[in-house]
């Protein structure tokens, strides 16, 4: 008996083996095209880009003069010293050629390098895309989960009844509300800052990403309900639970893993998405993160600044696509095969 | 937002003081107020002075500086923050009186120079000694165009900036220039060490950089997009204010609401410039107490299209009687402000000798509310159906209210405005940008002048003048401000500057709606700053210090 089961094992290991192999060299292959892919995404939007944002109306000249009337001579002679007298393609190929060497030039609201002024902004929109990541895939998934196990019970309907008003609430009234109930009036988060320290940091943190996460949460949980209850309702699934495959194993096996496909797809869409809509919870927490600082810099035509921040959510999105491009057919076997067979 | 933001981002007038301000010592009268004339709210020009130091406190800013070099500080965010790291040669007071600062003495021997005696034994922050080089280094920023500074201005009539003797400076002058001298106590008076300003070069008063100068606090850090935290400078040459907190944090919060809850949770101790809509909130509130102090702002609507209908000064006369301007103070200043009659504050006018100020008061031509009146008037104009737009951005209720009484007043006198919402970046660009005023009537500002003297307001309306937005020209206006600006005479430098002020409010290029206090609150753990519009220029982070 053992050793009947033992020997088709055996055999099954030595199948699985050459399947990984082969599914790793086909994960690489693809993984190098796909890049090669994401870089010639990134050339064509640093073009589209720059030449969007010198074609947009307002001179920077004249932000740069503000408060005042240059003579002619005096417009020119700034305009020269920025460099905005060179033709086009002169313009976008310094830029570029700045910008494949790590520098996004200067930024000339703040008189500092386009890096400098990201990277003291970064780390606070990082931590708050990064946490709101964690409440969409954590809440956004597990409620999604109890809806579709618990569909028509009334767990269910509560759940269903939370993703319509959660799916309706901006991220502007969420952290209005937040603010004023959890800040103000019971004083247990701080309403303004990024904080100090890693604690701190996240103290801060909590409120702002609940307000950004929420609408994307509902939206989560429902994409997860309904891709569970489709899959609950196949065949083969039917099937193995009539034959007596614990509950829990067809779930995990069967339900959850074949509808993960549509929720990753979903998540890194929304993930992505999320870098640009931080400006309204950054300025209502007075936080200072790449959100709000885009803001200023379109207002104040900072074209540097703009260009370096929208190439990097381009690329934010390019990779985060791609990632999940790569994940996908390792969760989801049919879209193994037919990746193989391309 | 408050006033001047992007909405009306103040495009501040520099008006100069007092010529005989040297003489006035700083004359601090510890908790007087007085009531402003039948007003729901008093001025007050001192709050208890401080019980002792304090290890530090929290300030809040609309907005987060771009840079802290002085030859760009144009805006509140940067003026407030160094107006207690550096220091100008001279210093505009709380009163609005000038005094001496870094120069001890200065005088006038010819119409055409003015001489600075520089004060001996004053320290920057890095230890060094203040130079006369340094002075000249400083002053000379401001007339360098690979600089573009937004001080210019002031400048306009300046030959030469140069070192007469170990101690002292001379600027010589093209044209005589009565109020050169009254900017020295603004940001175009300001002295910086010139090895740092060599040696920091372009990244000069960034937020790696920061500025290295001679005043109360020094710079110690700047964190991109939070905060800002000065130092108190130990070595600091006048004890009367030597710093009472040992280090004080700006935070950057531009959003109004969330700088209100941050007085009402404490998490900030204080801040200027107050949303009007939480007058009233922060007035019952237990976190601290709500002051008004002395300004020279004035909400103007800016008539930017003298072609259309507001090119007939009747027209223009109607609109203004027609719009219900004590309606607006009550709707969306919270009550806290008086209808105004000129394009300046009476406080403009405290340099000039005698009654003349009453007198430029008295003299001015009243536009009472009158909607019948003001339609039979621009009914002679013959405008009747026409068209105006007016340009407004939905920042803040009280922007949102005053454009719809000015429509309303429009619509009274027959004309058909139409409101035009426009982005805060867009909003901002109208004031220096003329592609995006194409098409717009009547635009709302917040002006405020950075020296005591009128004209700091009215030389920006001379035919061609950069905020001269509706290209209004008129001789006689011209004529008037030049001499003004000549004469060194306090009396002729009045009366030519009333007379100035007679053409322009008959004449209406700009339609003043109403003055405001400046407002400051302050949390219950500090107190000691005295309000006043100088927080631009004058220490007043010095003197706040722990309350009892």
């Amino acid at each position: 008996m053992t050793a009947d089961v033992t020997a088709p094992a055996a055999a099954a290991n030595a199948v699985t083996a050459r399947a990984v192999t082969a599914r790793l060299a086909s994960v690489a292959g693809s993984a190098v095209r796909r890049l090669l892919g994401m870089a010639a995404t990134l050339l064509v939007t640093s073009f589209l880009v720059f030449s969007s944002l010198y074609l947009a109306p307002g001179d920077p000249a004249s932000f740069l003069v503000r408060g005042r009337s240059p003579s002619p001579q005096e417009l020119a002679a700034i305009r020269h010293q920025y460099g905005f007298d060179d033709p086009f393609p002169v313009r976008y190929w310094h830029w570029l050629d700045g910008v494949l060497h790590g520098d996004f030039g200067r930024s000339y609201l703040f008189h500092q390098s386009v890096w400098e002024v990201l990277w003291s902004r970064l780390p606070a929109t990082l931590l708050l895309v990064g946490v709101s990541t964690l409440m969409i895939a954590v809440v956004g998934i597990g409620a999604g989960i109890v809806g579709a196990l618990r569909n028509g019970t009334r767990t269910g309907s509560a759940v269903l009844l939370l993703v319509t008003v959660g799916a309706a609430v901006p991220s502007f009234v969420a952290a209005i509300m937040l603010r004023s109930v959890f800040g103000v009036r019971l004083g247990w988060f701080p309403t303004i800052g990024n904080g100090a320290g890693v604690l701190d940091r996240l103290h801060h943190v909590v409120l702002p990403a609940i307000a950004l996460s929420v609408t994307f949460m509902a939206l989560v949980t429902r994409v997860t309900r309904s891709a569970m209850l489709d899959e609950l309702r196949r065949e083969h699934v039917e099937v193995a639970l009539s034959r007596g495959v614990p509950r829990p194993t067809v779930i995990r096996r069967h339900v959850l893993r074949n509808a993960l496909g549509p929720i990753t797809t979903v998540c890194g869409l929304l993930i992505s998405g999320m870098l640009v809509s931080t400006a309204i919870v950054e300025t209502a927490f007075g936080m200072s993160g790449v959100g709000s600082l885009l803001v200023q810099c379109v207002d104040e035509l900072d074209f540097q600044v703009v260009q370096a921040i929208v190439l990097l959510v381009v690329a934010a999105f390019v990779v985060v696509n791609t990632l999940v491009d790569l994940v996908y057919p390792l969760i989801d076997p049919r879209v193994r095969t037919a990746g193989g067979a391309r | 937002m408050t006033k001047s933001r992007p909405v009306p981002r103040t495009r501040r007038t520099l008006a100069a003081g007092a010529l005989a301000a040297a003489v006035l010592a700083t004359s601090a009268c510890a908790g007087t107020a007085h009531p402003a004339a039948g007003a729901a709210y008093q001025l007050t020009d001192a709050t208890p002075a401080a019980a002792g130091p304090i290890d530090s406190f929290t300030w809040s800013l609309f907005g987060e500086p771009t840079s802290i070099d002085y030859a760009y500080s144009f805006d509140f965010p940067p003026n407030q923050i160094l107006a207690n790291v550096c220091e100008s040669l001279l210093r505009w007071n709380p009163d609005l009186t000038t005094s001496p600062s870094l120069a001890t003495s200065y005088s006038n021997p010819t119409p055409t120079s003015w001489v600075y005696q520089i004060r001996p034994g004053v320290h920057f922050h890095d230890g060094t000694v203040l130079t006369a080089d340094d002075v000249v280094a400083s002053l000379r920023r401001n007339l360098d165009p690979a600089v573009a500074g937004d001080w210019t201005s002031p400048y306009r009539n300046v030959k030469s900036v140069d070192k007469t003797g170990p101690l002292q400076v001379t600027v010589t002058l093209n044209t005589p220039d009565s109020t050169f001298n009254k900017y020295m106590a603004a940001s175009p008076g300001t002295v910086e060490s010139a090895a740092t300003l060599a040696k920091d070069g372009k990244n000069y008063g960034n937020p790696a950089d920061g500025v290295n100068c001679t005043g109360p606090f020094a710079f110690s850090s700047w964190t991109s997009g939070q905060s800002l935290v000065l130092k108190r400078f130990d070595d600091y040459w006048d004890p009367q204010l030597k710093a009472k907190a040992a280090q004080v944090k700006f935070v950057f919060l531009s959003d109004p609401t969330t700088r209100v809850n941050a007085f009402r949770t404490g998490e900030v101790d204080g801040g200027w410039m107050v949303p009007p809509d939480a007058y009233g909130q922060l007035r019952s509130s237990p976190a601290g107490t709500l002051y008004f102090g002395q300004n020279t702002t004035v909400s103007d609507e800016v008539v930017n299209n003298l072609k259309g209908p507001l090119g007939d000064v009747r027209v223009r006369q109607a609109l203004l009687m027609a719009i219900d301007r004590k309606g607006i103070v009550k709707a969306g200043a919270g009550g806290v402000g008086e209808v105004a009659n000129s394009l300046v504050t009476a406080n403009n006018w405290s340099g000039a000798p005698g009654t003349a100020a009453a007198d430029a008061l008295k003299a001015l031509p009243a536009y009472p509310y009158d909607p019948a009146k003001a339609k039979a008037l621009a009914a002679q104009a013959g405008v009747a159906g026409q068209k105006i737009v007016i340009a407004t951005s939905p920042l803040d209720s009280q922007t949102t209210i005053i454009t719809q009484a000015v429509a309303q007043a429009a619509t009274a006198i027959g004309l058909k405005p139409e409101i035009d919402t426009i982005s805060a970046d867009k909003y901002t660009a109208l004031f220096t940008d003329p592609a995006a005023r194409q098409g717009i009537d009547l635009f709302l500002t917040f002006w405020y002048t950075s020296i005591t003297d009128p004209l700091d307001m009215y030389a920006g309306l001379q035919t061609g003048a950069f905020s001269n937005y509706g290209g209004w020209s008129n001789p006689q206006f011209d004529a008037a401000v030049n001499q003004a600006v000549g004469a060194y005479d306090p009396a002729a430098h009045a009366a030519a500057t009333e007379q100035a002020q007679q053409t322009a409010m008959t004449q209406l290029p700009w339609l003043p709606l109403y003055t405001e206090p400046v407002s400051v609150f302050l949390g219950k753990r500090i107190t000691g700053v005295r309000p006043s519009i100088a927080y631009l220029y004058y220490p007043w982070a010095a003197e706040i210090g722990a309350k009892g």
